[in-house]
């Protein structure tokens, strides 16, 4: 359950890179609730001061909303949806390519690689959960 | 008239200027001066021997300083600060034979802020028995219990002295969670280390202590953010100068 933080990027920041990831997998649907700040802080041991700027910052990108004195949700805007999910497409792709291209791999392999061994890991789905 | 105090009222924090302190011909303190905000967790880092304790028995009022001031809330500290503000040190003070129930006693009968119901509540989070004789704890739990005795208080901050020194990973996992929640939610908390490791995603600010001076004092999510560093990088870069 606990999140690994790595200690040179903010923590709030990693909170929310956290979130992008669990609603692009489904874990968090459209319009679901998100814990409150600090049952989040006790389950990702972070400092509620942390949490809370984890969520003003989501707030602010309109991946999740509150209204009145009720949970925060995370929003039912498609628009959002997709460009989170283009978001962290554009994101492990360019990373990807960084590390095939410092190793000098052409195009055609790389993609060769990619579609050999998209389906064999595919059948080891979920194990590996965010680390 | 409400608005004007709010607009006029100094933000509430532990305020300590340019105190300076001398043991013999020993400069201890040679002029320190940082802020901890209420509802922060500040981090007062430095090795062993560089006047950290000497920082927060002065805060505390517990050793007299030679100049400078410290105020708590814009007021210097008094008796009745001690409702306000408690001081964790590095070893349990209470008497080696009390049992962990005797000593929740004895801090209930000496301080009307304590918290009976927090008290439990933390008993139970460390999995501590009341019944348990201090001197037969392990390390850990001594460590422990005597983080309970000063969290159970119902006061705006708390200075912790080395909290996670000598003591097994589990316990200094278990008391970091403390950080984490609503133990020190709102509060204002000062914490001595020599040893940053386990709570470096933690804190929200970092006070860095060499030989008497603060070398450096800032925000640790900014200086992430801005700098791409990390706290240990700082450190680094600070002591190795």
């Amino acid at each position: 359950m606990g999140l690994k933080f790595n200690s040179r990027d903010p923590v709030y920041v990693q909170v929310v890179q956290h979130f992008k990831e669990r609603i692009a997998k489904g874990e968090l649907e459209p319009g679901g609730e998100v814990p409150s700040r600090r049952e989040l802080a006790n389950k990702l041991k972070i400092n509620p001061n942390t949490a809370q700027r984890a969520y003003r910052e989501m707030e602010e990108e309109g991946l999740i909303f509150t209204e009145g004195n009720l949970p925060s949700r995370v929003t039912k805007d498609e628009q959002i949806l997709r460009a989170l999910r283009e978001e962290l497409i554009m994101e492990a792709t360019s990373a990807f390519i960084t590390s095939m291209r410092s190793i000098k791999v052409p195009l055609d392999e790389m993609l060769e690689n990619v579609k050999e061994n998209y389906e064999k890991t595919s059948n080891n789905e979920g194990k590996g959960e965010n680390d | 008239m409400k608005k004007l105090r709010i607009m006029r009222g100094r933000e509430k924090m532990i305020e300590v200027k340019n105190i300076t302190k001398n043991y013999g011909r020993k400069k201890v303190l040679k002029g320190v001066s940082f802020t901890a905000n209420k509802g922060e967790i500040t981090c007062l880092i430095g090795i062993n021997g560089v006047g950290k304790t000497t920082i927060m028995n002065a805060i505390m009022n517990l050793t007299p300083i030679k100049s400078g001031e410290i105020l708590i809330d814009g007021k210097k500290v008094d008796k009745a600060s001690y409702e306000k503000i408690t001081f964790i040190p590095d070893e349990i003070t209470m008497l080696q034979q009390m049992r962990i129930e005797e000593a929740m006693e004895f801090m209930k009968d000496f301080y009307t802020s304590w918290n009976q119901k927090r008290a439990d509540e933390m008993l139970h989070f460390f999995r501590l028995e009341k019944t348990d004789r201090i001197s037969e704890l392990s390390k850990g739990n001594r460590a422990k219990a005597n983080l309970l005795l000063g969290l159970a208080l119902d006061v705006d901050y708390v200075l912790m002295d080395e909290p996670f020194s000598g003591i097994d990973i589990f316990s200094r996992e278990q008391i970091a969670e403390v950080f984490t929640s609503h133990l020190i939610e709102e509060r204002g908390v000062i914490i001595t280390t020599h040893e940053i490791h386990d709570i470096e995603h933690l804190i929200d600010k970092a006070v860095l202590l060499d030989q008497g001076v603060i070398l450096k004092e800032f925000d640790a999510e900014e200086v992430r953010e801005k700098e791409g560093k990390s706290i240990v990088d700082v450190m680094r870069e600070v002591y190795r100068a």
